[in-house]
């Protein structure tokens, strides 16, 4: 599946992101959605891709708003703004 | 606030179209997304539940009326958080924008899950959005007076400049005249 391959923010990363994205996306249909896995695969293809956006995002001025949103909407929440999770 | 909700259904298994959705970028409508990440990846074995951080970058053109509230700056970046509970079968999305956020914030929530009807070869995909603007008219009112200052000044060069070059090039014509009186 997907022929043509989404790039990254930063050119410089993108090989790297796409060396992972193809890892992952063999992982998610042949393993996960089979429930065959039982770790996350492609960890490593990961690290090295997320050290190239992680500086990327810095240098670009991306981090402080990326920060903030996380803070109101966390991750750990499945990105549910707290402010909505208080509501219910 | 305003909603905007709708829901469409795709002919396709659940599966298929959750693993699609992970190559739904580049596609030659969406050309305004120039560039998909993965910022945070995590899954969980007991769950049975994959959950994503992405970072979409736009670059889309905006009406030139808005043109002054953005500064001219081209690429905004929209933060989402999407879990797929393999279990349930769902594929939840939630997303905001990251740029702008002050002045208007677009949340949007996105489930896919197989249509009850029939599960094997249908997905149904329910969409809301919640628009809120921000900015107050005295907000507005500051950048408009901004944006006016700015490009006044800019002008205001333009003439200073222009006018000198005019008065250089009629120099040598007005001091020829005086010469001759």
């Amino acid at each position: 599946m997907g022929n043509l391959m989404s790039t990254s923010f930063a050119p410089e990363c993108t090989d790297l992101k796409q060396k992972y994205d193809a890892c992952f996306n063999y992982w998610y249909t042949e393993k996960f959605l089979k429930g065959k896995s039982v770790y996350n695969e492609c960890e490593d293809l990961w690290a090295d891709y997320k050290e190239c956006i992680d500086i990327h995002l810095q240098k670009q001025g991306i981090k402080p708003m990326l920060d903030e949103a996380r803070k109101e909407a966390p991750f750990e929440n499945g990105g549910v703004p707290l402010e909505k999770a208080n509501e219910k | 606030m305003k909603v905007f909700n709708s829901t469409q259904f795709y002919n396709y298994s659940w599966d298929y179209v959750s693993a699609a959705n992970w190559c739904k970028y580049p596609n030659e409508l969406s050309t305004h997304v120039v560039g998909v990440d993965v910022l945070r990846r995590e899954f969980d074995p007991d769950k049975g539940t994959l959950t994503t951080e992405r970072l979409i970058t736009c670059k889309q053109p905006i009406p030139r009326w808005l043109m002054f509230l953005v500064g001219g700056q081209d690429k905004s970046y929209v933060r989402e958080v999407s879990v797929i509970d393999r279990n349930q079968r769902t594929l939840t999305m939630r997303s905001c924008n990251l740029t702008m956020c002050k002045l208007l914030r677009v949340y949007e929530t996105v489930v896919y899950r197989p249509d009850p009807v029939s599960p094997a070869t249908r997905t149904r995909f329910d969409q809301v959005a919640e628009i809120t603007a921000f900015a107050s008219l005295r907000q507005l009112c500051d950048k408009l007076e901004d944006w006016s200052v700015e490009r006044f000044g800019q002008n205001a060069r333009k003439g200073k400049l222009g006018f000198d070059s005019v008065l250089k090039n009629l120099e040598e014509q007005w001091h020829g005249l005086a010469g001759k009186t």
